[in-house]
Order: C-alpha cells, then sequence, then structure tokens
C-alpha cells in the first residue's frame, strides 16, 4: 500500500512536471531566464532545461507527497458522520455542584 | 470514492461553533503580547521607511528585495531561500524543545483569529452572551450587534490585504491607488484575496484549519519525544473529578484536585477538554492553564492541576533538556544562520558583465595596434554613489579606454563601451584578460572579472 502510494506521488509529480516544463518553456526562452538569475555561473541550454525540469518535479513531489501525507493522516472513512471522533466535551455552568464558583466572573 | 462509502457519504460534518470563554492570566498575557508584536510588525514596517526607501519590500517589477538596509538583487535569493530554511528549521528546533509554542502563540492563524475574537467579543459580548445572542430570534439587537461585527471583521480583513499588498508594491503609492480607485488588476486581486482568506481563515473556520488543513499539526508529533514540552493534566491529582465546597475535604468525599467546573473546555478554542490527554487538536495556547490556576486559586489548592509539563515529568522521571535531536537542530541552525550572516556581510556589492562585442572580432588600428570592443555592465549594489576605476590586471601590453568615465548612483545599472588595445607584436590568438573594477571611495569594493582579448591568428 505504501510503496503503491509512493509511486503514485512519483508519477503524478513527474507528469505535472512535465505538463509545466512544456508550458513553461513554450512561453519562455531558457536563456533569458539563464541571464536573470544564473549568470554568474556558466551554464548552457541543456543543463538550463534540467535544472529547471529538475527544480519543477521537486515542487510537484512536495505538492504530491504532502497531499498523500494529509490523506492518511487525515479524516477516516465516516469521520462526517462522526465515525472515530470524540464525543462532544461536556460543558456545564461552572457553580453546578460548585457553589463557591458562584460568582458572575464565572458563568 | 472509495468501497463502502455510500452516495450519502459527505465531505464534512459541521462541528457544533465553539464559543471560547474570554480568559486572563500569564499565558494569555504572553499571547496578547506575541499579537501585538507580531502584528504590530506586520502593519507597521510597511510604513516605516529606511535608508530611503520602504523597511521591507519586495519589489516584484524592479526584481529587488529590501530588508531593512539590505537590498537583495535576483542574484542573491539563495540568501532568501536560505532564510526559510533558517525559519523552517527554527520551527522544528522550537517544536522539538517547547512543543507547540508556534501553533499556540506565533502562528498567522492563532494571531489573527485572536484579534477576531477579541472584535466579537467587543461586539457580541463573552462566551454565554454570544452564544444567547445566537440562539435568539432576529431582533433589532441581533441585527445591529451582527452587522456591527461584520462590519469591523470585513474592514480589518481589507486592511490586512491592503498591507499584504503593501509589502510587495510601494504602500504609499498603494494606498494613493486605492482611495481613487486606480489599483491595477494583480494588486486589486491580491488585495481582495488575502482579505478574504483572513475573514474566512480567522473569523469563520478559526479551529477547523488547525484541525484539518495545517500539515504542521499533522506532523509535529513526529518532532515530540518524551521530553518535550506539552500542556497536560495531571490525572493522578485531578481525579476522581467532581464537585464540592471550597470548605469540603476533597479525600473525605473520595475526590481528587478536579472539581469538574468544566471551564478548561469553555476556554479552549478547539473546542476539547485537555483532561482526556493529549489530543492533536491542542494548540497549546494554554488558555485551560490559566483558567485552571485560577479556580485552583479560587479554592485554596495548589495550582499546576494542568500544566506545562513533559511525559518524562508526568511519569515520575526526570526531563532531558538537552539531547541528540535538540543538539542536531541546534548546531544545523548555528552553521546555517553564521554561514548566512558571515555571506552576507561579505557580498560584493558591484557587479559587472563584460561582454565582447559581436560585429567584429578585432580591429586594426594605425601604429600596429589591435582594439577589441566590449559592452560593460556595471551595477552597483551598494546604497552609496560610487565612481569606479577599471583596470587590467597583470598584462602591460593591453591599454583599457572606457567611456562615459563609470559613476553610478546607489542602486544604478549602467551600460558602458570598453575598449581594450595592445601592440600587434603583443602575441596571437585569443588571450585572457582579467579586468578589475574598484570604487574610488573606502572602503573599496573590487570585482574581478575575465574576458577574452583577440588579436590575429595568423
Amino acid at each position: 500500500m505504501r510503496q503503491r502510494d509512493w509511486a503514485v506521488v512519483l508519477w503524478i509529480a513527474f507528469l505535472s512536471a512535465a505538463t509545466g516544463f512544456f508550458v513553461l518553456f513554450g512561453l519562455i526562452d531558457p536563456l533569458d531566464m539563464i541571464n536573470v538569475w544564473a549568470d554568474r555561473f556558466d551554464i548552457g541550454v541543456r543543463l538550463a532545461y534540467g535544472l529547471a525540469f529538475a527544480f519543477l518535479y521537486l515542487l510537484c513531489l512536495l505538492a504530491a507527497a504532502l497531499t498523500m501525507f494529509m490523506i492518511r493522516t487525515g479524516p477516516a472513512s465516516g469521520h462526517a458522520e462522526g465515525k472515530g471522533r470524540r464525543p462532544i466535551p461536556e460543558v456545564h455552568d461552572p457553580s453546578q455542584s460548585n457553589p463557591d464558583l458562584d460568582d458572575e466572573d464565572w458563568k | 470514492m472509495s468501497n463502502g462509502q455510500d452516495a450519502s457519504s459527505s465531505l464534512y460534518r459541521k462541528d457544533p461553533k465553539v464559543y471560547p470563554r474570554d480568559v486572563s492570566g500569564t499565558f494569555a498575557g504572553l499571547r496578547k503580547l506575541a499579537v501585538v508584536v507580531l502584528l504590530g510588525l506586520y502593519y507597521i514596517l510597511p510604513w516605516v521607511n529606511w535608508d530611503g526607501h520602504q523597511s521591507v519590500l519586495f519589489d516584484l517589477p524592479a526584481r529587488k528585495f529590501y530588508i531593512f538596509g539590505l537590498t537583495f538583487w535576483p542574484q542573491d535569493f539563495i540568501f532568501l531561500t536560505l532564510m526559510l530554511i533558517i525559519a523552517g528549521l527554527s520551527l522544528f528546533f522550537v517544536t522539538a524543545v517547547a512543543g507547540r509554542l508556534w501553533c499556540g502563540y506565533a502562528c498567522p492563524q492563532t494571531v489573527w483569529t485572536e484579534v477576531f475574537l477579541w472584535m466579537e467579543r467587543w461586539v457580541e459580548g463573552d462566551r454565554n452572551k454570544r452564544m444567547k445572542l445566537d440562539a435568539s430570534p432576529w431582533n433589532a439587537n441581533k441585527i445591529l450587534r451582527k452587522t456591527a461585527k461584520q462590519v469591523l471583521w470585513i474592514g480589518f480583513a481589507l486592511w490586512t490585504g491592503f498591507t499584504f499588498v503593501g509589502f510587495f508594491t510601494p504602500i504609499r503609492e498603494f494606498g494613493h491607488s486605492v482611495l481613487t480607485f486606480q489599483t491595477g488588476p494583480w494588486e486589486t486581486f491580491w488585495f481582495l484575496f488575502y482579505s478574504f482568506a483572513t475573514y474566512g481563515n480567522a473569523g469563520i473556520l478559526r479551529e477547523q484549519v488547525c484541525k484539518y488543513m495545517c500539515p504542521y499539526a499533522r506532523f509535529q508529533s513526529a518532532m515530540f519525544d518524551k521530553d518535550t514540552l506539552v500542556i497536560a493534566y495531571d490525572e493522578a491529582r485531578g481525579e476522581p473529578r467532581g464537585g464540592r465546597k471550597k470548605s469540603e475535604n476533597p479525600a473525605d468525599k473520595g475526590l481528587g484536585d478536579c472539581i469538574n467546573c468544566t471551564l478548561c473546555v469553555q476556554v479552549c478554542p478547539t473546542g476539547i477538554d485537555i483532561r482526556e490527554g493529549l489530543q492533536i487538536e491542542c494548540i497549546a495556547c494554554a488558555a485551560c492553564i490559566d483558567v485552571c490556576d485560577q479556580v485552583m486559586d479560587k479554592m485554596d489548592y495548589k495550582r499546576g492541576l494542568i500544566k506545562y509539563t513533559t511525559e518524562h515529568n508526568l511519569s515520575g522521571e526526570k526531563t532531558r533538556v538537552v539531547r541528540p535531536r535538540i543538539l542536531v537542530y541546534a548546531i544545523l541552525l548555528l552553521a546555517l544562520i553564521s554561514g548566512v550572516v558571515w555571506s552576507i556581510n561579505h557580498r560584493v556589492l558591484l557587479r559587472a558583465e563584460l561582454l565582447r562585442d559581436r560585429n567584429a572580432l578585432y580591429r586594426e588600428l594605425p601604429g600596429d595596434l589591435i582594439e577589441n570592443v566590449y559592452t560593460l555592465k556595471l551595477i552597483n549594489m551598494d546604497s552609496r554613489p560610487h565612481k569606479y576605476k577599471v583596470e587590467v590586471v597583470d598584462n602591460n601590453d593591453i591599454t583599457l579606454f572606457i567611456s562615459p568615465e563609470p559613476e553610478l548612483q546607489p542602486e544604478q545599472v549602467g551600460n558602458f563601451i570598453v575598449r581594450m588595445q595592445a601592440p600587434e607584436s603583443a602575441g596571437r590568438g585569443s588571450t585572457k584578460v582579467d579586468v578589475r573594477f574598484s570604487t574610488m571611495e573606502e572602503p573599496v569594493i573590487e570585482r574581478t572579472v575575465s574576458a577574452r582579448f583577440l588579436m590575429p591568428f595568423d
């Protein structure tokens, strides 16, 4: 189950990163990005593409892994119907059976 | 949908509304202080100027981030990334030492919810009055109070959204744009979006954010161990719980120290009963500690029935503050902070890009001279104006001419033409030339860049 979940995370992150990659570089020339962000390093266009994809993939992995984590640790099936929930704590007037708290501040 | 869930299975069941009772005391005072300091910084900082610019401004169009006396250029974004990592690591460190201190006192969700609660209390009164008001039929009083609360909430949310945009657009200019209805589309979007998010999260969702939406609430337990500070009810001392008169001896009635007043539940912003044990919903705001201590005082019992403690402490063992995970976090944090501070202090506030003129490899000049032409982009990243000296390093054959004389205002970018000349007899082919740029003023800021100087190849 866990291995399958991780495989889904890796695969969906890859698909998302690939889509984002094509859209991004359909609009932006990687050379422009090099000139702005990384011109102190002498990197070529291929490396710029590679780094950009790696960055996008990491972001997508983070999103997908966090989603899996939130679903795994979140409310289980039936939570909305009350399954697995603690009963709502009982609350009453503090002075009920505590006459010394029969004070306006506590009511 | 997974198997076994029928069509009526809903995503969400509305929990009963939590009406947290107002509380005073040491920890409530600390939280008020945190709210005032943190929100004070948030709302005031954009209005404070520093060195002639807004003290904190993330100027996206100009791609310059101002944080007090520091200006970060796009090339410096690594520092901002490192600062984010430091912030994350600090959170881990604090959580390992003191539990959910972040949740209880410093999380934006907590501080803004606190302010929204203050406004709610001013208008509708404390817990009981609010409950009665909500249960009562709509009448003039209810309409008036609910409207006043909404006006306050929406006004505060809009001010929050306005301030948020003010960190990215000079806030005074943005204020003028808002007043004259001339805000740009992105400014308008973020202004309204952040206002809406504040209103929704702090006004409506409140504890639901912590319970269902916050990833940190889910994984903070991974940083906990038996020596982490938690808020706990001393079950051995408190149970069996039950009502009694102050004059009665609980031992005679077979009771512990908990008088079952349920005030700890009533003050809880997430609506839990801390006496049921440590729960993921507990944001460690310590409101239950404050109110329980007051009740203990009233009953002349010892304080601390609910208290900050550790699991080891509760089981009678000794709490260790210094332990491997704390040391690892502390060392990492110290190394990162030192590294970032050192790097920021040793930044060279000058950038130079020397690009060869692509039209010609070289020019032959009268007097058997060879000339190469370059375009120089010089960036003064300092907050002072500078004149620059430009010279070729360790090469007496090459003479450098630059026009105009490089002189830049603070944070100015200048483009110049650089010509380098050498006698034809100086060599053949391509030669690496180092060019040093240095300020005329003290302390000297200098940077050396390399370029290729081309001579005839034959």
